[in-house]
């Protein structure tokens, strides 16, 4: 006589947890998760969450309970690790090293304006853009950097036009940015970049007496410079008929010691700026803050300090209509509550060190990522690939790059193997090799991991609190809409 | 509390470690990270134990700290020494999802320098065999 | 004169040599096998300079151990 089976439907399936606030935070695999009182975590550990009440029907559906996984399980991990297997999308082309400003953090290690042997050739440029075009990649994103890429604009002018050319006959979608401090623009290059499409992203340390102090240049502030240009930039859109919710200039901040205590001033400045969103980076170990870390840098638990009190002061701008966003936040609530990946390269897992972004320099070296470029300005070569004479494939298959894709797996990585932030995280191993001395890294003391940890406890004790207000600004920090505008070319 | 056991004499730091907590892969996976600031040598002085001894290139380290790190860095080469056992298959599948990917197929140039007359696997049940070879008979 | 003794379990035979090998031109080297180790023995052709010799030969041997090893 065959007898039924019968399954205990409250065995625990895989999760991780952390106490966060007066909750406890549980996760899994698919990267769902649920936020549990303290009493329910009780019970959910010790398998004795009855059948058929709420909290039984909540951690079924969210594949938190043994049983057969279900389709919402599957399709959030496959949305999870969709961009493990295109290949690299972003390039990065450094086209001189030469920059006009001269910034206390600099992690590009920019040259003197009379260094114009570190300006890339057009002979060389072609050759980059021949190397980017075979990336696997559908999608491709070149983004031009320095330096200071105005200083050597003839060279962007070239680059874009011949990989248009190119691409005519391969069909990437292709897109084009810049980074720049704007202080070289005039409007004759205004029309240019706008008339061929370039995204335009700048820096803001926030109000003119600190951005100045942090950014010189020789003859003028380079605050005023800055922000006449981004008005004028955001004008110029306006008037090409673009929605300015969606089309404007992006700004980033370099958060110094300095910067700590001003965050009111630096999201006011923003706003007043119309920007729409804010990036809150800590300082990196980069280029010249490797020597000017005495007067940049301080203890993460400060930089929480600052970022909890920035951010809660945006959330109140949001609720009386002033809509900014907080880009750290953004990023990790699209994977948290959007159970999608935004594909950042640098907060996902595995990070996007070859598999995800490249960069060349202005001599044709390619290196893993920028950051890998930068530490070769410092005199480390540990993550230079290959030059652009070396194939494509042997680029990509390159040692180094297979030991970043595994340095950075979190399930491979001690403290995020168990940690509860696993499905939504990322690490840099060219920030640990730097700070720690390998690639691995020791998590617990990773001033990177306090940020992404730090940040990540703050959003769910948020969550937690479930204020509606703060919901609906954290779903619209989610939405992600698609900037079509910037396209050169649709994939045939 | 008992002291940290980190023995200091003659500008080194020595550790005394159980082999059976700390593998030989971790003594050298911490070792390595160590051998740009520090001589590193790694003795076994006895079954079942590990020395390792650190002397700082320059002078003025703090040797009890020296120590104090290289025993956390230990600690984490052991445990991801585990780890990496333990979810092996899952890391191989990222990692190969993810080169591949990258990597793309092979062009007709490096297909044709393949050299696909290599034998790649040992066959004891003769299972890459065709039938003619293995039973001597169309 | 320094000794440096290598253990047999943790070193490799053939990166001993190969270490002895890249610093030939820094000191005099004598080579003993005993049961559990390789054992050098080296005097620098600069004293002042020999402490840094045998730990550098030694992080050599290291390094070149850890990189065969799997090979």
């Amino acid at each position: 006589m065959l007898l039924p089976l019968s399954r205990d439907t409250s065995t625990q399936a895989f999760f991780r947890f952390r106490p966060v606030g007066e909750k406890v935070v549980i996760t899994n695999h698919e990267g769902s998760f649920l936020l549990l009182a303290k009493d329910e975590f009780q019970q959910f550990a010790q398998g004795k969450v009855a059948a058929g009440t709420p909290l039984h029907a909540l951690l079924t559906e969210r594949n938190f309970l043994r049983g057969p996984v279900n389709d919402r399980g599957v399709e959030r991990l496959r949305a999870r690790k969709r961009f493990i297997h295109p290949g690299p999308n972003l390039h990065i082309v450094v086209v001189t090293l030469r920059c006009n400003e001269t910034c206390v953090y600099c992690h590009a290690s920019r040259a003197d304006m009379d260094a114009t042997h570190t300006d890339l050739t057009p002979e060389l440029a072609e050759q980059v853009v021949d190397k980017i075009l075979q990336t696997t990649s559908p999608d491709v994103t070149i983004e031009f950097q320095g330096g200071e890429p105005l200083v050597n604009f003839p060279v962007v002018k070239h680059i874009l036009a011949y990989a248009n050319k190119k691409n005519e006959s391969i069909g990437k979608k292709l897109e084009f940015t810049m980074v720049s401090n704007l202080s070289l623009m005039d409007e004759e290059k205004l029309a240019w970049l706008t008339a061929n499409k370039v995204q335009i992203c700048t820096s803001i340390d926030g109000p003119e007496h600190l951005h100045d102090k942090q950014r010189k240049l020789p003859s003028l502030s380079a605050h005023k410079a800055a922000t006449y240009w981004i008005k004028r930039i955001n004008d110029a859109y306006k008037q090409m008929g673009l929605d300015d919710t969606l089309y404007h200039v992006e700004a980033l901040l370099t958060t110094t010691m300095e910067t700590l205590p001003q965050w009111k001033e630096v999201v006011d400045t923003y706003v007043s700026l119309g920007c729409r969103a804010l990036f809150l980076r800590p300082v990196d170990p980069f280029g010249f803050a490797d020597k000017t870390g005495h007067r940049v840098e301080y203890p993460r638990t400060e930089y929480m300090k600052f970022y909890r009190s920035a951010v809660d002061y945006m959330l109140e701008l949001n609720a009386q209509g002033v809509l900014i966003l907080e880009r750290f936040a953004a990023i990790f609530l699209t994977k948290i509550l959007g159970g999608e990946d935004p594909n950042f390269l640098d907060i996902r897992n595995p990070c996007g060190a070859g598999i995800g972004q490249i960069a060349y320099n202005y001599d044709g070296k390619v290196f893993t990522c920028d950051e890998g470029r930068m530490l070769h300005e410092m005199g480390d070569s540990t993550f230079l690939i290959g030059d652009i004479s070396t194939p494509y494939r042997q680029l990509m298959g390159h040692e180094t790059v297979r030991a970043l894709t595994i340095a950075s797996n979190l399930d491979a990585q001690p403290d995020c193997v168990n940690c509860a932030y696993n499905p939504y995280c990322g690490v840099c191993p060219v920030h640990n090799h730097k700070t720690q001395g390998s690639i691995f890294g020791r998590m617990r003391e990773s001033t990177l991991c306090a940020v992404h940890k730090g940040i990540q406890d703050y959003l769910f004790e948020k969550l937690g609190q479930n204020d509606p207000q703060v919901m609906e600004t954290f779903r619209r920090w989610t939405t992600v809409r698609e900037r079509t505008h910037f396209l050169q070319t649709c994939a045939t | 509390m008992s002291e940290f056991p980190v023995e200091i004499s003659d500008a080194s730091a020595r550790l005394e470690l159980d082999e059976a907590v700390y593998p030989l892969e971790a003594v050298y996976g911490a070792a390595y990270i160590f051998i740009d600031r520090c001589w590193v040598l790694i003795d076994k002085p006895a079954p079942g134990k590990w020395r390792v001894t650190l002397s700082a290139k320059k002078d003025g380290v703090d040797l009890r700290a020296l120590g104090g790190e290289f025993a956390n860095e230990l600690l984490s080469c052991a445990w991801r020494h585990q780890i990496t056992q333990q979810n092996q298959a899952m890391i191989e599948a990222v990692t190969t999802q993810a080169v591949g990917g990258a990597m793309g197929p092979p062009t007709l140039d490096e297909l044709e320098k393949f050299d696909f007359s290599a034998e790649t696997f040992e066959d004891p049940l003769g299972i890459a065999k065709s039938w003619e070879e293995k039973y001597k008979k169309k | 004169m320094t000794e440096l003794r290598f253990h047999r379990q943790v070193y490799r035979g053939t990166a001993v040599d190969e270490a002895v090998k890249s610093f030939g031109s820094f000191a005099e080297f004598d080579l003993v096998e005993e049961a559990d180790y390789w054992v050098v023995r080296l005097t620098a052709r600069d004293p002042a300079r020999e402490r840094k010799i045998a730990g550098e030969l030694g992080n050599w041997a290291l390094g070149l151990t850890v990189q065969k090893r799997g090979h």
